[in-house]
């Protein structure tokens, strides 16, 4: 019986129709196969680079509109520029009339900052109030110590060519409360020193005020005067041109 | 994914055995289509390097028997009649051979395997057992009833085992 089990298996063999219809088969599954495969890695493909132009999208949306420094202007006309890391001005802000008349007549944004500190002051009303004896601070305000020095001397550099005109450093903590009060960082500081010899000083009187304004009014005070010439505060100190902004930085009359 | 002529060149040498198993399994052509293609696309998208022809031959029948006791245990499979059921398989089997085979299509479906590894394949019982995961002792075993089983089938001493 083993001869004769192995004559009927060897009676069955794979027919050749059998055998053709599967090499047509596989070649079918392959090519299917490597599509699949080939589309499979098509949409990873196309995840990834989604993914990545996502990310430069939002990081780089969120590197350039993220402000690292706020630089505060104030002569009659209160504005506050934003700057970015790469030094470009991305928001201007202005605290009353002629800031927002500033404002709209200059092209600011998305501007080097140094830039535009310069088209503030070669302006035609900010060189006339300045020639009226008008008083300029301009605040720098930021965390970054090294950097904020740099912007500092940057802008002073700029300044240095005009009269009457202040820099002053300041930390962002401050800007807080000065934005609370509706006032720019500059004349913030000047309501907070009057307002330690007048209580009856409100936010409102110094947002309209010129600075020359606040400076006299700041003058009239003989103990201002006083502690002005003593700690060589910014404020009507032009003589030295040096000063302490308000105890928390430093001046300089250009 | 192996190239078109190692799947032409297997098809060629392990075509016979897979057909022959699928026959000791299937009851038709259709699965036994199914089954063939089936095996050789798993050979196909497979990767596996063998040792020898041998390892690749033990490979194909391995396979083949899962993939037939696969689509036997599948519940669709076996709650429905395939329209070509009543068809023969188109082997032709000499007529003097028909009570042999009618014989071992008779036998339970763990015995056939063997015998037909054993008898056609001249597999031993130890080489049997690595290629269908068993003990050797239930390959004897399974072995002497077939064998048992077959003489009994087959009219005593007539047939010789």
């Amino acid at each position: 019986m083993n001869y004769k089990l192995k004559e009927i298996f060897n009676q069955v063999q794979a027919e050749e129709e059998l055998k053709k219809h599967t090499r047509e088969y596989i070649n079918l599954q392959r090519q299917r196969y490597a599509q699949t495969k080939a589309r499979k890695y098509s949409h990873h493909i196309y995840a990834a680079a989604f993914t990545f132009l996502l990310v430069i999208l939002f990081g780089g949306h969120w590197l350039y509109f993220t402000p690292i420094m706020t630089i505060s202007i104030d002569i009659n006309p209160s504005v506050e520029l934003e700057v970015n890391r790469f030094n470009r001005v991305i928001s201007v802000q202005s605290f009353n009339k002629d800031g927002m008349a500033l404002t709209e007549e200059l092209d600011m944004e998305f501007k080097n900052y140094t830039n535009v500190i310069e088209q503030i002051l070669n302006n035609e009303s900010i060189v006339e109030l300045l020639s009226q004896n008008e008083v300029m601070t301009i605040t720098v305000i930021g965390t970054d110590g090294v950097r904020s020095e740099q912007i500092m001397s940057e802008i002073e550099t700029c300044a240095a060519e005009h009269h009457n005109t202040y820099c002053y450093f300041a930390s962002s903590d401050e800007v807080a409360a000065a934005h609370a009060m509706g006032l720019s960082y500059g004349k913030y500081r000047a309501f907070l020193e009057i307002q330690s010899w007048d209580n009856e000083v409100t936010p409102e009187q110094i947002q309209n005020m010129s600075m020359r304004e606040i400076r006299d009014l700041m003058n009239g005070f003989p103990e201002q005067e006083d502690e002005l010439t003593n700690n060589g505060n910014g404020y009507g100190h032009h003589k030295r041109g040096h000063g302490s902004g308000n105890g928390h930085g430093f001046g300089r009359r250009n | 994914m192996r190239s078109e002529h190692e799947i032409n060149r297997a098809i060629e040498l392990h075509a016979n055995t897979v057909r022959r198993l699928c026959m000791i399994y299937l009851k038709n052509y259709a699965d036994t289509e199914d089954i063939f293609q089936n095996v050789f696309l798993k050979y196909a998208l497979n990767s596996v390097s063998f040792a020898n022809l041998e390892h690749e031959k033990a490979w194909f029948i391995r396979v083949t028997i899962n993939a037939c006791k696969d689509l036997l245990k599948n519940f669709f499979h076996s709650h429905t009649v395939p329209l070509d059921l009543i068809m023969e398989q188109p082997i032709e089997i000499p007529p003097d051979y028909q009570d042999i085979l009618e014989a071992v299509f008779s036998l339970p479906q763990k015995y056939r395997d063997v015998v037909y590894l054993h008898y056609f394949e001249d597999y031993t019982a130890p080489e049997i057992s690595q290629i269908l995961g068993k003990n050797v002792n239930t390959i004897y075993t399974l072995l002497t009833r077939s064998k048992r089983i077959l003489r009994e089938k087959l009219g005593g001493d007539k047939y010789e085992l």
